[in-house]
């Protein structure tokens, strides 16, 4: 499977769902895909995707929430497997998009080389929906029962590294611009406050 | 009222619904009623920037959420409250012992009792040092500092304070 079909199945299926980024890869997919506002794409801080949608899943417990994680970014913060178990959040589905390599710095090699089980890793650490998906057939058979499960669930995609990988641009907006597209997009889609009346 | 108790009771005041925090032993107090309090979410976390990462992402629930930690744990986000918070601006609100001061006499809190604060000030995050009870009355101020600076915001907690005179 390659990492544009399976972010596009995701985006297939994504619903009403909103969706954090990691950076990289999967945050350049996603827009790719996507072309979404109510989407967060990490610019920075590798590994902390997965709590910012644990954040934003605890403060919005009837919203359903898709964090678009990757390998790479999984093993900057594999704890945050234990925050989860331990919230047990029914609104957030993990997804990771894993290809086993750095993609966007030259697909090197990332650590322990194809032998980590993620998904084992994460039931392990209390999340018993998780799984691992190596085929598109067998992602989009499944998609529509991991999209109707409580969370919190755990979905590891296998891609295939793509050397020689033309990075896929990123989205066309960033820094403070991107905190207010995506936090007034919550606002329009939830009817939230989260700028207060002065703006900030 | 002790410390803790009162610093809960002006967290409250701000509308505080999450907190996220790994402790140190001059914290634990505060994040044990915290943690006893089910108006607040309370989110143990592994790492401390995991705990900065869930309050910003609880902003953009419109949820007010403070992040609480000690001196070493904050050093260890630096990296995260620059990429995160710092790039798009985003507020978060720290509790943070102020470790390493001249009565804090462990060896091991010492670069932090030096560092901590010349490093806030080269990253440009505000900081407040509550060293008194009759200071804790300034956190609601210090807290809607933090929403219009939109950046991290470190209100640090003294051993005085936190341990009592003459401790």
């Amino acid at each position: 499977m390659k990492t544009r079909e399976a972010i596009e199945a995701l985006a297939r299926h994504r619903g009403d769902a909103i969706a954090v980024c990691a950076l990289g890869m999967a945050a350049n997919e996603w827009w790719a895909a996507t072309r979404s506002e109510d989407s967060f794409y990490m610019h920075g801080a590798m590994g902390f995707a997965a709590s910012f949608a644990l954040g934003l899943a605890l403060s919005l417990p009837d919203a359903p929430v898709w964090l678009v994680n990757a390998d790479g970014s999984l093993c900057m913060n594999l704890g945050c497997l234990l925050t989860e178990a331990s919230q047990a959040p029914r609104n957030l589905k993990h997804f990771v998009v894993a290809n086993g390599v750095y993609q966007t710095v030259g697909a090197l090699p990332m650590v322990n080389e194809g032998r980590t089980d993620y998904a084992g890793i994460a039931r392990a650490a209390g999340i018993s929906r998780a799984r691992t998906i190596a085929t598109l057939a067998e992602l989009e058979e499944l998609l529509p029962g991991i999209v109707a499960e409580d969370g919190p669930s755990f979905t590891l995609l296998h891609v295939e590294p793509e050397r020689g990988f033309l990075r896929t641009p990123p989205m066309t907006y960033e820094g403070p611009e991107m905190k207010y597209r995506f936090g007034r997009a919550l606002e329009r889609k939830l009817g939230i406050e989260v700028f207060g009346p002065q703006g900030y | 009222m002790d410390a803790a108790a009162q610093i809960h009771a002006q967290l409250t005041r701000c509308g505080i619904k999450l907190a996220a925090s790994l402790p140190d032993d001059w914290i634990a107090p505060l994040i044990e009623r915290i943690a006893a309090d089910n108006r607040i979410r309370h989110v143990r976390v592994a790492r401390e920037a995991e705990a900065v990462a869930i309050c910003s992402g609880a902003f953009f629930g419109g949820v007010r959420s403070v992040a609480l930690m000690g001196a070493t744990g904050l050093l260890t986000c630096t990296g995260e409250l620059a990429t995160l918070n710092l790039r798009h601006q985003i507020p978060v609100f720290l509790i943070v012992s102020q470790r390493g001061s001249i009565d804090d006499h462990r060896i091991y809190q010492e670069v932090q009792g030096r560092r901590t604060i010349p490093l806030l000030e080269t990253y440009d995050f505000p900081y407040h040092v509550v060293d008194r009870g009759e200071e804790i009355g300034s956190i609601p101020d210090a807290f809607e500092t933090c929403r219009m600076q939109k950046r991290p915001f470190v209100l640090f907690l003294t051993r005085r304070l936190v341990k009592g005179e003459g401790a």
